[in-house]
């Protein structure tokens, strides 16, 4: 068990540090923007990770730019503060941190059934759309007490709870938790019976193929 | 097949070595050190002033030397990760013209003026990979903003913790440096660093752990567990 939770701990570490750099693929860095607003201590790794990142940066060699780099920044500067309020940047500001909120411009109304789909018994899938190769991102809803049928995973695949909890075979998982299914394994996740369970899963799919192998497989599937 | 995969990790290894090697012979204490460096090197706090500056004031002088110091980093940054010449440098410009209209934002108790920017040409980056706007790094989310006492000092203590922790990133061992090396310089996932260095995922992701955990403890404890 606790071994288990070591092992929970590396993984999120892991996926925090490439929040950080910037490795992420969308949804999975809106996966993780989703969780650092709903748990403080991640909140916290991600504070010390992008300090980390100013001191590598205040640290690094310079590289000259152009001659004229800084005047055509100035002349930019310049005609920004004669129009204005041309830059609205408080929109994000102004709306108030609540719950899940990076993730909401994605969320469809629960009452629209042309965004859910059925693929189970109490169980509804929203699949949301990228634009881009990186695997398939979806927002499930499992009604109390109900599972997903059990599945295995081609590439790993990464589980944010939004709202209620579940169980599976690794562990219980609760609002802000994620939950991380290595690739290969299998997992029953059952909805706690006290609500309606709403995660958001990122599934890596055959994104980030670059061995040697993978590039094979990635040509054959593409 | 296997020798291409081979020869990768191969110049991962060395590049990784010159790395480590330039990071180690940075002097702890600027003071002893041969000038090189020293130079020209301000403390931190420098930078916080001239964003606050900035951001209250509309301070230009302050925002064209903010720029003389970072932007040439910024691009030094981005060149490091793969990006061409040509965008590196209008990243960096553009990063810095965020860094204008939004320094009304900036709070020194929250983040130095190195962090706050990292994070702004960190955001400028992914969006012209994606050619999207996201939202700044929030900072004044409570989230970012845990049981933060309400007196001045905490900017004091927030750049004292900056210093551990540029301390604690010279005490890292050679494995873990090496793994934060690569996430934030060549921006490599945890998956890629496995790939291209041969060391299976678990040890990668057991030493980023480790190394993290090494950070935290200097933020916690202060001086008390350095080890070398």
């Amino acid at each position: 068990m606790n071994e288990q939770l070591s092992l929970h701990k590396q993984l999120l570490d892991a996926l925090l540090l490439d929040y950080a750099t910037g490795a992420l693929s969308h949804p999975l860095e809106l996966l993780v923007e989703t969780h650092l607003a709903m748990n403080a201590e991640s909140a916290k790794t991600m504070q010390l990770l992008m300090r980390v990142g100013g001191v590598l940066l205040e640290d690094a060699e310079p590289v000259s730019l152009s001659e004229n780099a800084l005047s055509e920044v100035m002349a930019q500067i310049d005609a920004e503060d004669k129009n204005q309020n041309v830059v609205s940047f408080n929109s994000n500001d102004a709306q108030a941190s609540e719950g899940y909120r990076p993730l909401s411009n994605y969320l469809p109304q629960k009452d629209c059934t042309k965004s859910w789909k059925r693929v189970g018994l109490g169980v509804f899938e929203h699949v949301i759309d990228f634009g881009e190769q990186s695997g398939k991102a979806s927002i499930y809803r499992i009604a109390p007490g109900r599972s997903v049928p059990s599945h295995s995973h081609e590439g790993a695949e990464i589980t944010l709870v939004l709202e209620g909890g579940f169980t599976d075979e690794f562990g219980s998982y609760a609002p802000g938790d994620i939950a991380i299914q290595e690739s290969g394994s299998e997992h029953q996740p059952v909805a706690d019976n006290d609500g309606e369970c709403i995660v958001f899963a990122v599934n890596e799919g055959s994104v980030r193929l670059t061995g040697p192998i993978g590039r094979v497989i990635s040509m054959l599937v593409n | 097949m296997t020798t291409s995969f081979e020869d990768r990790s191969a110049d991962f290894s060395s590049e990784e070595e010159i790395q480590l090697v330039s990071h180690d012979e940075i002097p702890l204490q600027s003071g002893m050190g041969t000038g090189t460096k020293a130079d020209g090197v301000r403390p931190s706090s420098y930078w916080d002033n001239l964003l606050v500056s900035v951001g209250q004031d509309r301070d230009r002088e302050a925002f064209a030397e903010l720029f003389g110091y970072f932007a040439p980093r910024i691009k030094s940054f981005l060149l490091k990760l793969g990006t061409d010449m040509s965008l590196a440098e209008e990243i960096a410009q553009e990063a810095m013209i965020i860094v204008w209209r939004r320094a009304e934002t900036y709070n020194p108790q929250q983040s130095g003026a190195g962090t706050w920017i990292f994070t702004v040409a960190r955001n400028k980056r992914i969006d012209r990979l994606r050619r999207e706007n996201r939202p700044m790094p929030d900072f004044t989310d409570p989230a970012f903003n845990q049981d933060s006492p309400e007196t001045g000092e905490i900017v004091v203590l927030r750049q004292q913790e900056e210093t551990k922790i540029r301390h604690a990133l010279k005490n890292l061992s050679e494995e873990q440096a090496k793994m934060i090396f690569s996430a934030y310089y060549e921006e490599k996932s945890h998956r890629e660093i496995s790939e291209e260095s041969g060391v299976p995922l678990g040890t990668v992701k057991s030493r980023i752990r480790l190394a993290l955990n090494r950070l935290r403890a200097h933020l916690d404890d202060g001086e008390g567990k350095l080890r070398s």
